[in-house]
C-alpha cells in the first residue's frame, strides 16, 4: 500500500501520499506488490538523481516541441504519441543499466532512448523523416534501433518486443554475461498473445528480462477496466512463476528502487520480472486526438502528480539542487532542443529512390554503423 | 576412323524411322554411296546409301526396330578417307538449298524470326495469310503492331480481292477422304495419319508465309493431242512407256523457268535465291495423302528423259519406295488436279519454292476460231505465285511463255 | 440520391445489415464509444448498443478466434482490424482456423474481417501496407477491396451476407476522399464481379482500391495525348471476374496491372498468369506490371512518393506501352 516508500523516501509531494495513487481511477489505485522481493535500498545517488532531472526535462522538452510545435507546422508528419507524464518509468530504469545491456522501449519511451545516451539529434532526425535519420526515412517516431546503444525499437503491433526481449537475455544467459533486458509495454500490450507467451517462455527459462508495463490508463479509447479484469497488473508476475510488483509510475523513487531490485535478480541469474509502473497518459493517443474519452478531472488529479515535478521539488526540499541551478538546467535544456531542432531541420530529407535500398543486408549494408562493438554482432 | 550411320530425318516433320533391311552384313565391304540398307518412314520408304566408304564393323539397330532420327544405326571402319569423306559422318538428310546467284544471306527461319511482332499479330497474320515481312512496322524498333496489321489489312482489301476465297485445290485421292468404317456416334474421332498431319502443317505453313495469288490461262491443246496420237504407240513401243499429257506440261514449264529464272527461285529474307538447276516436283496422289517427287534437273533432261523420270517416280511413289533425295530440292511444282477432272485449281505452293503450276482435265470444248465456234482439245493452267517475289505481269508472262510452247508444239517426242 | 464518403458508405452499409439482421454484430478494438480509429463505426454503439457493438482489449487474434466462434453458432460478425497491418497478429485464426473450417468439415464460417489499408498517409511500415495478398493466397476466404463509395456499401453488405470468411479492405486514403451518390434503397454489389470504370480501347489497366483513382486521373491525362486507357476495377480478388479481365484485355490487346501493392507476389504477377494462359494470342505488346517496388512502405514523404504508384508513373508505363 505504498509504505515502502515513505521509509526509504525523506520527500515527497503531500498530495500524493493523500491520494495514495488516486481514487476514481484503476491505474491510480492504491500501489500493491507482490512479497517476494527485499525492500530496503539506499537512495540513487545525488548525481544520478541530477542527471534523472535532467533527461526527464530534455524529454518533456523535446516532446513538448514535437507535439505542439513541429507537428503543426507540418515539419513533422504522420502519428505523433508522446509519453508525457510518464517520463519518469524510462529514465528511472534504463539509467541503472551498463554496456550490453538492452532496453525495448515501447512508443512513448523516448525518455529510455534518452537515457541509453541517444543524442537528441538523432531522434528529431527520425520524426522529420530525414536522409541521414537512424531508420534513413523508412520509418518513423521511435521506429529506430541502435545495437550499440543496447537499444531494440518497437513495432506497431505492440507487445511483439516482449518475445524479443526473451531472446536477448537467452543469448546473455548462454554466454555467461550478467546482463539485462528491458522491455516496456503498455497495458493494452498486456492482452496480447505474443506478452504472454513471452512471459511464460522467460519465466520458464530463468532468462534476465524485466517486463516493464507502462500502466497509463488508456489504450488508445480503452481504459483498463475494459482491457483487463484483475486488481492490478503486478498480479500477471506471479501468474507466470516470477515476481511482480506494482509502483508509482510518476515517482522516479519508486521506480528506480523496483527496477533495481528487478535488475539485481536478474543479474544474479534469479529470472525475470514484473513491474507495473502506474502512470497516466496526460495527451490523447496521438497529437490528433483530443481524448474527449477521457474524464477531464483524471488529467487535473495525474497533472498534480507530475513526476518532474516531484522530483524537482524534492531535490530542491533536500537542497541537491538551488532554485538558480533549476533555472539554468531549464534553460539549458531548452537551448539543447533549439539547437538539436535547428540542426535536425537542417537536414535534407531523402532522395526518393533511395527507398529501394536496404530491404536486406549484404556486404555493402550501410546499418553496419549500428553494429553492437559489445556483442560482436 | 569409324563412320556413322544415321537414321535420316526423311522431311522436316518426321521424327522416326523403321530399319526395313540391312542390305549390308557386318564385316561386308561397302563403297560411298552403295546402298546400305533400307528404312521406311511415314512419308517415305528409303534405301540409305553408306556415308563413306569401309567395312560395315558394327549394326546398332536391328531389322524392324524404329529410332528417333539421328540415331546412329551402324558404324563403317574406313580405309584412307576419300575426298570428301573427312565429313564422314553422314547428317540428316537435309533439304540443300543449290547455289545461290546472289550472296549468301541469312535463313528465312531467322529472318522470320527477326520482325517483331506479338502474339496478337502472328495470330491476325496467321488469320490473314499475311506475310509479315511485307507489313510495314511503326512499333518500337519496327516491330510490326496490331495497328499495323490492320491497316495492312484494310489497304490489301482496297487493292485487291483476296485470292484465298477458293478452295484448295491440290488432288486428294478419294480413298484417303473416306470416313470410318463404323460410326459409334454422331462423329467419330479419327486421328490424322502421320503423313496427313504433316500435309496439313505445310499447307497451312505455305499459306502463312506467301502471299499467294493465282493466275489462270486457258491452253488450246490440239497440237500436243496431235502428237500424242501420231507418236504415242510409237513411243511406247520404244520406251515401254506410256506417253502422257504431262510430260509435255513439264517441258514446256522447264522451257519457261529457262526464261523467267525468278520463277525457278526462293526467297529468303530479304534476298532472292535464284536456283541454277531447274527440279520440277510433280504431285502424285498416293492413298494415304500426296506426295511430290522432284525430277532433277530437268533442263539437263530432253522429252524422254523427262518422261522416264516422271514414270520411274510416279512408280516408286505408289510402291513407297522414293528415297530422301527424291522428294527433295525441288525448284518448282507442277501438280495435275485434271486427272479427276477439275477444270482448275489454285494450289498452295510447296515451300520454299516461289510458284506452283496446276493442270486441268483436258477436255475438248466450244471455242471461237476465225470468227466460228471449233471444238478444241482444251486445257486451263493456273499459276498460284508468290507475290513477295513474282508481280503478276511476270506471272502472265511466264504461263504466256507455256502456252505459246503447248499450242505450238514443234518438238519430237520420239 | 444522398452523396456520402466511402466512410460513410461503409458505416451505413454495416448499419443496414444489422437493422437487417440481428445476427450482425461488431467486435473491435476502440469501435464504440470512440468509434473506431477512423470513425467507421461511429454512433453504432448508441444505436446497437454495447452487446452489438463490442470493444475488446487489444487481442486481434481472441477477437479473430471468437468472431469464428460466434459464426459457427449462428453469428455473422463483423471484425474491425484498427489497422490492417494489424491484422497479421490474428494471421493464424485467419488462415488456419476460419478459411479452412468449411473445407474440412462443412460447417460454415460467416463472419467480416475490416479495416483500413494502404499508403499516402505518411503512416510508415506499419499503417500503410497492402497486404491483402497474404489472403489471397488463401483458399477458403474472399477478399474484397472497393474503390467507390457505391461499391464499399454493397460490397459490405455482400460481405456479411457472405457464408464465408470476408476479408473487406478499405483504402484510407478513399475513406474521406471519395465521395459519391449512394443509394437508400438495399442494394448488394457481388463479391467477384469487376466493373468497367472507363471504356477505352488503346490499353486496359486492371487494378483495384484507391489505384482505380489514379488510373482515371492517367486516363484523362492521355486522352488529351490520344491514348484511350480502359479501367477495370476488379472489386473482388478472391474470387476475381477472370471473365471481365479477358474481355478487356481482348478488346485493348495491352494491358498494365497496377496495384499499391509491391511487386513479387502481388495479385498483378496472378494477372499476368492468367493472361498469358488465356489470352496470350491477343496481346499486343508485353504485359506490364506498375507496382510499388518490392520494400516496405518507407515513412519519409520523398520515399513514400517513390514508393506509391502514381497518375505519372502510370501514364509514363502507358506511353511506352502504347508505342510498343
Amino acid at each position: 500500500m505504498g509504505v515502502k516508500h515513505k521509509t526509504i523516501r525523506p520527500a515527497r509531494t503531500s498530495r500524493h501520499d493523500r491520494s495514495g495513487g488516486g481514487e476514481g481511477s484503476r491505474s491510480g489505485a492504491p500501489l500493491a506488490r507482490s512479497h517476494d522481493v527485499s525492500r530496503a535500498r539506499p537512495l540513487p545517488a545525488a548525481d544520478t538523481l541530477l542527471r534523472m532531472l535532467y533527461l526527464l526535462k530534455l524529454t518533456r522538452e523535446v516532446e513538448v516541441r514535437i507535439e505542439r510545435v513541429l507537428y503543426r507546422q507540418g515539419k513533422i508528419v504522420g502519428g505523433v504519441y508522446v509519453g508525457r507524464g510518464q517520463e519518469a518509468i524510462g529514465v528511472a530504469s534504463a539509467i541503472q543499466l551498463v554496456e550490453g545491456d538492452f532496453v525495448l522501449p515501447s512508443h512513448r519511451d523516448l525518455s529510455a532512448y534518452l537515457a541509453r545516451g541517444i543524442p537528441l539529434e538523432r531522434v528529431l532526425l527520425n520524426w522529420m523523416g530525414r536522409a541521414d535519420a537512424p531508420s534513413r526515412g523508412r520509418d518513423n517516431t521511435l521506429h529506430f534501433g541502435d545495437l550499440n546503444k543496447g537499444i531494440i525499437p518497437i513495432v506497431s503491433p505492440l507487445g511483439d518486443t516482449c518475445p524479443v526481449a526473451c531472446g536477448l537475455a537467452l543469448q546473455f544467459k548462454l554466454r555467461g554475461k550478467r546482463n539485462v533486458a528491458l522491455v516496456y509495454f503498455g497495458e493494452g500490450a498486456t492482452s496480447r498473445g505474443d506478452v504472454h507467451e513471452a512471459m511464460n517462455f522467460a519465466a520458464v527459462m530463468k532468462l534476465p528480462v524485466i517486463f516493464i508495463c507502462n500502466n497509463n490508463g488508456y489504450a488508445y479509447s480503452t481504459p483498463v477496466q475494459k482491457q483487463y479484469a484483475v486488481k492490478d497488473l503486478w498480479r500477471r508476475g506471479p501468474a507466470y512463476g516470477m515476481p511482480g510488483e506494482s509502483v508509482d509510475g510518476n515517482d522516479v523513487y519508486a521506480v528506480y528502487s523496483a527496477h533495481q531490485r528487478a535488475i539485481e535478480r536478474a543479474r544474479k541469474g534469479e529470472g525475470p520480472s514484473f513491474v507495473e509502473c502506474k502512470t497516466f497518459r496526460m495527451t490523447g493517443h496521438s497529437a490528433h486526438d483530443a481524448a474527449e474519452y477521457v474524464p477531464a478531472a483524471l488529467f487535473k488529479e495525474w497533472e498534480d502528480k507530475d513526476p518532474i515535478t516531484r522530483l524537482q521539488s524534492d531535490l530542491l526540499q533536500r537542497r541537491l539542487m538551488t532554485p538558480e541551478a533549476l533555472a539554468t538546467l531549464h534553460e539549458s535544456v531548452r537551448k539543447e532542443v533549439d539547437e538539436a531542432v535547428a540542426r535536425a531541420e537542417a537536414r535534407p530529407l531523402p532522395d526518393g529512390e533511395s527507398a529501394n535500398e536496404g530491404v536486406y543486408c549484404g556486404p555493402d549494408c550501410w546499418w553496419g554503423q549500428t553494429r553492437s562493438q559489445a556483442f560482436d554482432v | 576412323m569409324a563412320a556413322k550411320v544415321i537414321m535420316p530425318q526423311m522431311g522436316e516433320s518426321v521424327a522416326e524411322g523403321t530399319i526395313v533391311r540391312w542390305i549390308k552384313k557386318v564385316g561386308e565391304r561397302v563403297e560411298r554411296d552403295e546402298p546400305l540398307l533400307e528404312i521406311s518412314t511415314d512419308k517415305v520408304d528409303a534405301e540409305i546409301p553408306s556415308p563413306a566408304g569401309g567395312t560395315l564393323s558394327r549394326i546398332l539397330v536391328k531389322e524392324n526396330e524404329t529410332v528417333e532420327v539421328n540415331t546412329v544405326l551402324a558404324e563403317i571402319d574406313g580405309e584412307a578417307p576419300d575426298e570428301g569423306a573427312g565429313a564422314s559422318v553422314a547428317g540428316p538428310a537435309q533439304p540443300v538449298v543449290s547455289k545461290p546467284a546472289v550472296p549468301e544471306a541469312p535463313p528465312t527461319a531467322e529472318a522470320a524470326r527477326r520482325i517483331r511482332s506479338s502474339p496478337l499479330v502472328r495470330r491476325l497474320a496467321k488469320e490473314h495469310q499475311i506475310d509479315l515481312t511485307r507489313v510495314q512496322g511503326t512499333g518500337e524498333a519496327g516491330r510490326i503492331s496490331k495497328n499495323d496489321i490492320e491497316a495492312y489489312l484494310a489497304s490489301a482489301k482496297a487493292e485487291r480481292p483476296a485470292p484465298e476465297g477458293t478452295a484448295p485445290s491440290l488432288p486428294v485421292p478419294p480413298s484417303s477422304a473416306g470416313a470410318p468404317a463404323a460410326f459409334t456416334g454422331p462423329t467419330q474421332r479419327v486421328p490424322m495419319t502421320p503423313m496427313r498431319r504433316q500435309i496439313a502443317e505445310r499447307m497451312v505453313t505455305s499459306k502463312r508465309i506467301s502471299a499467294h495469288v493465282s493466275t489462270f490461262f486457258e491452253v488450246e491443246m490440239t497440237r500436243v493431242a496431235e502428237t500424242l496420237v501420231q507418236a504415242g504407240a510409237e513411243f511406247e513401243r520404244r520406251n515401254g512407256i506410256k506417253l502422257t499429257y504431262t510430260p509435255f506440261f513439264v517441258r514446256a514449264a522447264v522451257q519457261a523457268l529457262k526464261q523467267f529464272p525468278i520463277v525457278n527461285s526462293s526467297l529468303d529474307g530479304e534476298n532472292i535465291i535464284y536456283k541454277r538447276d531447274i527440279n520440277i516436283g510433280v504431285a502424285v496422289a498416293l492413298e494415304t495423302g500426296l506426295i511430290v517427287p522432284v525430277i532433277k534437273r530437268a533442263d539437263e533432261k530432253n522429252f524422254l528423259g523427262i518422261a522416264r523420270a516422271l514414270r520411274d517416280l510416279a512408280d516408286r511413289a505408289r510402291s513407297k519406295r522414293l528415297s530422301v533425295d527424291d522428294v527433295q530440292e525441288g525448284t518448282f511444282t507442277i501438280t495435275n488436279p485434271g486427272i479427276f477432272g477439275s477444270l482448275l485449281g489454285t494450289p498452295i505452293i510447296h515451300q520454299p519454292q516461289v510458284a506452283i503450276m496446276g493442270v486441268g482435265a483436258v477436255e475438248k470444248r466450244p471455242v471461237v476460231r476465225n470468227d466460228a465456234i471449233a471444238i478444241r482439245p482444251m486445257v486451263y493452267l493456273s499459276l498460284s505465285f508468290d507475290h513477295r517475289v513474282l508481280d503478276g505481269a511476270l506471272a502472265d508472262q511466264f504461263m504466256a511463255h507455256i502456252k505459246v510452247a503447248l499450242e505450238n508444239w514443234d518438238e519430237s517426242v520420239l | 440520391m444522398p452523396i456520402l464518403t466511402h466512410l460513410e458508405a461503409i458505416r451505413q452499409g454495416i448499419g443496414e445489415e444489422m437493422e437487417r439482421d440481428s445476427s450482425v454484430f461488431l467486435l473491435g478494438e476502440d469501435i464504440g464509444v470512440y468509434g473506431g480509429a477512423f470513425k467507421v463505426t461511429e454512433g453504432m454503439l448508441e444505436k446497437f448498443g454495447a452487446e452489438r457493438v463490442i470493444d475488446t482489449p487489444i487481442s486481434e487474434s481472441a477477437i479473430v478466434g471468437a468472431a469464428v466462434g460466434a459464426a459457427l453458432v449462428g453469428m455473422r460478425p463483423v471484425v474491425e482490424m484498427q489497422f490492417m497491418d494489424f491484422i497479421a497478429c490474428a494471421f493464424d485464426q485467419i488462415v488456419n482456423m476460419a478459411a479452412k473450417i468449411h473445407y474440412r468439415w462443412g460447417a460454415k464460417v460467416p463472419m467480416v474481417i475490416r479495416g483500413p489499408s494502404g499508403a499516402g498517409v505518411h503512416g510508415g511500415p506499419y499503417h500503410s501496407q497492402s497486404n491483402e495478398m497474404w489472403f489471397v493466397h488463401t483458399p477458403g476466404l474472399k477478399v474484397v477491396v472497393p474503390s467507390t463509395a457505391y461499391d464499399a456499401k454493397g460490397l459490405i453488405k455482400a460481405a456479411i451476407r457472405d457464408d464465408n470468411p470476408v476479408i473487406f479492405y478499405e483504402h484510407k486514403y478513399l475513406y474521406r476522399r471519395v465521395k459519391d451518390e449512394v443509394p437508400l434503397e438495399d442494394y448488394v454489389v457481388p463479391i467477384g464481379q469487376a466493373i468497367l470504370r472507363r471504356e477505352g480501347t488503346d490499353i486496359a489497366v486492371i487494378t483495384y482500391g484507391a489505384m482505380v483513382w489514379t488510373a482515371l486521373e492517367a486516363a484523362a491525362q492521355l486522352e488529351k495525348e490520344g491514348i484511350s486507357l480502359e479501367v477495370l476495377d476488379l472489386r473482388s480478388l478472391l474470387p476475381y471476374d477472370e471473365e471481365a479481365i479477358l474481355a478487356s484485355v481482348r478488346k485493348c490487346s495491352k494491358v498494365i496491372l497496377l496495384h499499391e501493392d509491391t511487386r513479387i507476389g502481388g495479385m498483378a504477377g496472378e494477372l499476368a498468369a492468367v493472361i498469358a494462359e488465356k489470352a496470350f494470342d491477343d496481346l499486343d505488346g508485353p504485359i506490364v506490371r506498375v507496382t510499388a517496388p518490392d520494400t516496405p512502405v518507407p515513412f519519409s514523404p520523398p520515399l513514400e512518393d517513390h514508393f506509391l504508384p502514381n497518375a505519372r508513373k502510370l501514364a509514363e508505363a502507358a506511353r511506352k506501352l502504347a508505342s510498343y
